[in-house]
């Protein structure tokens, strides 16, 4: 990353007493699809509004193409932004709202009806140029709000929550057409959501924020086998967390002594994926196991989540198929045996 | 229907009756030739509007009243829409006193209000013209036409304002290309209410107005003269008038709150 298109350094924001962000330090390459995800309150969004200049940083600097944006105008600014509510224009019909952005910068009347044309055709839109915006349904807004934001042929696109007003097919259906716009245009888009399935399924690389900072950034395979952090681990879900003292390459938990893939020392977390574990009835499977009780399964299309207690009172994921799950046939508090093998298992920091 | 909602029908029927009665005898009797407001009526005639409108005075007063109606009206418009917008846009610290001060003119009570625009005007050399009676009649509609504005500001989606920057719109731009037209029916509705109320608004009107008569007090004028049905017909005149401008306002507003 030797030519950033987009950098942060040491940016934090103040409200009143509360630090939304803290000395927060990201670079964003050209054309790179970038998610910020985390929790609500976490800072995802007000960062991203420092980026469009609709928040100035309380300190450090924010740089777009090497051009230190610090006390730039958000007008000034080529940084369009897709909105959580949209933001559509009620009083104007789908083509002005499209040649908004373009009638801003002085583009004249016929260059603006054709480009706005363009964009409309390009996304499926051409037949409702002169219809009202309460006349269209949920995912035409979202077209139009897309339209109305890359008119202007922007590097970058903003993306805040975009999708989080929409059906769940819908939701699918526009992941789709945002990653092969993104592919196409080879813009920059940086796109905030709480939702983990959006950022997995779309981004190059997701940058995990807690608490107004940084917890880890890398590609969506890397964060979901390798949280660096106990909060990642959480956040990011189907994650069994194992608590404990480290002595050299075994961690002591309450669930028992459990083989650790490195040599530690001190208190260590260990994080193993549900869908690295097995569940076995009469006699514990390869590698390290614990005991659990069955609680519950929940499924969710192709997989099947079980939960059990450790007999320490923590939960305990394992993901199995259905099949697996209909030879298994477990009943309410039946105890069984949860393995792993021992390069499953991931040393987390605390 | 059950005897409850009947007779709650009942009593708002009872109510509107007895509110538009005196108008409505009002307006009958502008039509009826007898000199005297009796029962059963005599002919129809346009007798008395025929003489009202003959009556340079008369028409001297609809001079005035439109001409003080439509500038305090304007004036009304862009005071209560701009001190809604700063209340919509902008958080400061006596944010409620400013807001109270902005609401209080309606809680004076009238006679007071002509008494202290009396003193006033008189003193910074106002009284008795048409401007002065423009500034009293300002002041008691800015709260009316800010009370609608700001109804329909709190219905904007916030983020409007700021994707209109985001595509490199200016404050002023976006004041212009966002926020008026948002706002539009709202300030037609205001504009309509404050020319209503500075119409029919008699009170301050005759403490200020010195020999520039407004309608209302040209109608108080005849009316200690002797009794005369010239002033139904007038009456009759100014509620309409009134009457049209606030069903404007009222349908102006509410359909397109209604489309959002």
């Amino acid at each position: 990353m030797d030519n950033p298109l987009v950098s942060f350094t040491g940016v934090s924001k103040r409200f009143g007493q509360v630090w939304a962000v803290k000395s927060l330090d990201l670079s964003i390459t050209r054309g790179e699809f970038v998610a910020l995800m985390g929790p609500s309150g976490c800072g995802k969004t007000t960062t991203l509004r420092m980026l469009a200049g609709l928040e100035e940083p309380t300190e450090g600097t924010i740089s777009i193409g090497g051009r230190v944006m610090n006390g730039v105008a958000a007008h000034e600014r080529d940084t369009p932004m897709v909105w959580q509510s949209l933001a559509l224009f009620p009083f104007l019909n789908v083509r002005e709202n499209v040649e908004f952005g373009l009638k801003m910068r002085g583009v004249a009347k016929e260059e603006r009806t054709s480009r706005a044309k363009e964009w409309l055709d390009r996304l499926g839109m051409s037949d409702f140029g002169d219809r009202g915006i309460e006349q269209l349904s949920g995912g035409q807004k979202q077209r139009v709000a897309l339209a109305r934001s890359l008119v202007t042929e922007p590097e970058m696109l903003l993306l805040d929550e975009p999708l989080s007003a929409l059906d769940a097919h819908l939701v699918i259906r526009m992941q789709g057409v945002l990653s092969s716009l993104q592919r196409e245009l080879g813009i920059t888009f940086v796109y905030v959501t709480h939702s983990q399935s959006e950022a997995f399924s779309m981004a190059d690389r997701v940058v995990i924020m807690g608490d107004g900072e940084i917890a880890q950034i890398g590609p969506p395979r890397e964060i979901y086998r390798r949280p660096a952090t106990r909060f990642v681990a959480e956040f990011v879900g189907r994650n069994n967390i194992f608590e404990g003292e480290a002595r050299g390459n075994s961690l002591h938990s309450p669930l028992g002594t459990l083989p650790l893939p490195v040599t530690a020392f001190g208190p260590a977390v260990m994080a193993v994926a549900a869908d690295r574990v097995s569940a076995n009835r009469d006699r514990p499977g390869e590698g390290p196991s614990v005991k659990g009780r069955f609680l519950s399964e929940e499924f969710s299309g192709t997989s099947i989540l079980c939960y059990f207690e450790g007999s320490d009172g923590s939960t305990i994921k394992a993901q199995v198929d259905e099949e697996a799950l209909d030879l298994l046939a477990p009943s309410h508090g039946e105890v069984f045996w949860i393995s792993w093998s021992t390069d499953a298992a991931h040393l987390v920091g605390s | 229907m059950s005897i409850a909602t009947f007779a709650s029908r009942l009593y708002l029927a009872a109510v509107f009756f007895f509110v538009f009665l005196p108008i409505g005898a009002s307006v009958v009797f502008s039509f009826n030739s007898d000199r005297f407001p009796t029962l059963p009526l005599a002919s129809f005639t346009f007798e008395w509007y025929a003489k009202a409108f003959s009556d340079d005075k008369i028409w001297d007063a609809f001079r005035n009243s439109v001409a003080v109606s439509l500038t305090a009206a304007a004036m009304s418009t862009f005071i209560g829409f701009s001190t809604a917008y700063t209340d919509f846009r902008y958080g400061f610290r006596f944010k409620a006193a400013y807001l109270a001060l902005a609401l209080l003119p309606p809680t004076i009570p009238l006679v007071i209000m002509g008494l202290a625009m009396l003193a006033w005007l008189s003193q910074i050399g106002l009284s008795g013209t048409l401007f002065g009676i423009i500034a009293a009649h300002t002041v008691l509609g800015s709260p009316f036409a800010m009370a609608v504005c700001r109804l329909r500001l709190h219905q904007m989606d916030p983020s409007l304002e700021a994707a209109a920057w985001n595509l490199g719109a200016s404050e002023w731009a976006t004041m212009r290309h966002v926020v008026l037209p948002f706002s539009a029916p709202a300030l037609i509705s205001a504009f309509c209410l404050t020319a209503a109320v500075s119409f029919d608004e008699f009170a301050v009107a005759w403490f200020v107005s010195g020999l520039n008569r407004t309608v209302p007090v040209a109608i108080l004028e005849i009316l200690q003269g002797n009794v005369d049905p010239q002033i139904n017909a007038i009456g009759t005149v100014v509620f309409i008038t009134s009457m049209t401008l606030v069903v404007i306002a009222q349908t102006i507003f509410m359909r397109r709150n209604r489309n959002g």
